[in-house]
């Protein structure tokens, strides 16, 4: 019977480390009295005992020695083993109560079957999410659910590394998962992106490709999480009244939810979301699991969207979708290049001149085609004024189009680019850099709308 | 919660590890060799402080009594030197346990220690160290037969030059 009375705890589960659950338990038991220093003890010698018995297997009885650091790494999987189980007490009062009596060895031979237990269970619904995983360009995505789960379940050691990851989780989880370790972070890991892509397949690929073109063009390689943006736009047009299944939030409906949530506080955009995320699980038959991952989602969201309208930049939370192929295409040719020999031959020239006018006359007369244009400007070794002079003949189109080669990238990632590459996207971001702003913008839009022939 | 190895483990095997050292001396005595307990305390140190210095933990008596009854019965071990050569054969094992990256397990390692004492180094634990077992260690790890040896190929080299 619940009489709505909370039973008084000693130790509150609040309080327990998610990491070192063992540990922490036994300190709090200990300095709240449910753990004598006897107990305490016993426990720490069963424990270096297991880790003797532990190590002399990790050394198939070879050597009686081993390095401290794989004996810490062990005694930390046999700690995370053993706190595995006690997690599975709801009560830690009961956990510290169930310490007191139980050998170590038995604690862990119980903490090691729940490993069991847990890789059997991850791994089924790591093959079910691989079996629906939505079709999306981006490389994180498939890279990290595919390679990088399967990499961790081919490493995992659950004799003797059972708190280790051994894999960075590079595609990110929408809800945080707390501070787990090995299975216990795989397990919240993989059923985390099974709910994000039970929900992201309520949607065609192509609508969420279009949905992440509208966030980002070079979405491929971004590190985002598909999830998220999903969710937030379906929970606009949804709010916003227009078509949630082609995740379509047009321009009177993102002028309609600037509107509503500028007024807001943040107490009402929660309602108001929780409102359109019933809505949505209702509409697309969510099963509990999902729709409780989406209700956890939502403080989330609604933070995202309080801040976003103070600072008035919602256009950065509901996304209009983007379709790169109706965009206009410019086919260009960068031309025929010529013969070898003739080409050495104008370098040579080049390279002879005393005074830069002779250079760009030799090229003037020489060069007729971008492609030979290109080269020039790498082999000539010509000075960054003697480029500029050159660039200036050309036409913006054919800036854009030397500009598609030699695109605007880090600095960091210029190092890994030959000297005389490095020295003409200087040169040419320098000389784009002169031109007005109306000529700048001309070229990045054709730049970007080129496409070679 | 004091859960760090070292100062625990040491602490609870220390007494442990002594006692198995002193029991070793009904099987020495046989070759007119024996220790005192401050002998095994003081050996059990030395064990700690190559453990510490070395980077490594062991449970038990581990490797000190299976090189006190390997080396027990070498001729060039008597009474005087004893229990000195066994502090510096006990420095030296646990040196060459990760110089050898842990290739090669622990009574392998002591039975080529002894072999190499009592043959070739004639007794010297500075030729056992710096020559013998740098170049097993050497060996392991470029992944060469544990008696490869440079010499004897550049020696056979020269033979066949004359």
């Amino acid at each position: 019977m619940n009489n709505g009375l909370d039973k008084i705890r000693v130790i509150e589960r609040a309080e327990l480390s998610e990491e070192n659950y063992f540990k922490s338990l036994l300190a709090q038991a200990h300095s709240k009295d449910l753990l004598g220093d006897d107990d305490i003890e016993r426990l720490q010698y069963e424990c270096l005992t297991l880790l003797a018995y532990k190590t002399e297997r990790y050394n198939s009885g070879d050597s009686s020695s081993i390095r401290v650091e794989k004996a810490v790494s062990i005694m930390d999987s046999n700690l995370f083993t053993i706190g595995l189980w006690l997690k599975t007490y709801k009560d830690p009062d009961y956990a510290a109560a169930v310490l007191r009596k139980a050998s170590i060895n038995d604690l862990y031979q119980k903490g090691r079957k729940r490993i069991d237990e847990l890789v059997s269970v991850t791994k089924a619904v790591h093959k079910k999410l691989l079996g629906e995983l939505i079709q999306t360009q981006n490389e994180f995505y498939r890279l990290t659910i595919e390679d990088g789960i399967n990499g961790f379940f081919k490493l995992y050691y659950a004799d003797f590394a059972a708190q280790e990851i051994h894999i960075s989780a590079d595609y990110p989880e929408y809800n945080p998962i707390p501070k787990f370790e090995g299975i216990e972070f795989m397990n919240a890991y993989v059923n985390a992106l099974y709910f994000e892509n039970e929900f992201c397949r309520n949607f065609s690929a192509e609508d969420i490709h279009h949905l992440l073109c509208g966030y980002a063009e070079d979405y491929r390689s971004l590190l985002i999480n598909i999830y998220e943006l999903v969710l937030t736009a379906a929970l606009g047009c949804t709010i916003a009244g227009t078509d949630t299944r082609r995740l379509d939030i047009n321009d009177t409906g993102k002028e309609y939810l600037r509107h509503i949530f500028s007024i807001m506080p943040y107490s009402e955009i929660v309602i108001t979301i929780r409102q359109a995320a019933k809505e949505l699980t209702c509409r697309f038959r969510c099963q509990s699991g999902l729709a409780r991952y989406i209700q956890n989602s939502l403080p989330l969201i609604a933070g995202k969207i309080e801040t976003a309208a103070r600072e008035h930049t919602l256009d950065r939370i509901f996304f209009t979708p983007d379709f790169p192929e109706n965009k206009p295409k410019i086919i260009f040719s960068y031309g025929e290049k010529m013969d070898d020999e003739q080409y050495r031959k104008i370098i040579n020239e080049i390279a002879q001149c005393r005074v830069s006018q002779d250079k760009i006359a030799i090229i003037k007369q020489h060069i007729h085609s971008l492609a030979d244009l290109e080269d020039i400007l790498l082999d000539a070794d010509l000075t960054t004024g003697e480029t500029a002079s050159v660039l200036s003949v050309l036409n913006l189109a054919e800036i854009a189009a030397l500009l598609k080669r030699y695109p605007l990238m880090p600095q960091i990632d210029m190092i890994d680019l030959r000297e005389e590459e490095q020295l003409l996207r200087k040169n040419l971001y320098s000389f784009i850099r002169r031109l007005s702003q109306e000529q700048q913008k001309a070229i990045v839009k054709a730049s970007a709308a080129i496409e070679e022939a | 919660m004091n859960f760090e190895l070292i100062p625990f483990a040491s602490g609870l095997m220390q007494k442990h590890a002594v006692s198995e050292i002193v029991k070793c001396n009904d099987y020495t005595e046989q070759f007119g060799l024996s220790l005192t307990r401050e002998q095994a305390v003081e050996l059990v140190n030395t064990r700690s402080l190559s453990l510490r210095d070395n980077g490594r933990i062991e449970f038990g008596g581990g490797a000190t009594q299976k090189i006190i009854k390997e080396f027990c019965d070498s001729p060039y071990l008597y009474t005087q030197n004893y229990a000195a050569t066994l502090h510096e054969l006990i420095e030296t094992f646990y040196y060459y346990k990760n110089e050898t990256l842990d290739l090669i397990s622990d009574d392998d390692l002591i039975k080529f220690m002894k072999s190499a004492f009592d043959g070739v180094c004639q007794g010297s634990i500075d030729l056992l160290s710096n020559r013998e077992l740098y170049r097993l260690a050497k060996n392991l790890r470029f992944g060469l037969p544990a008696d490869y040896s440079e010499d004897s190929f550049t020696e056979d080299e020269g033979d066949d030059d004359e």
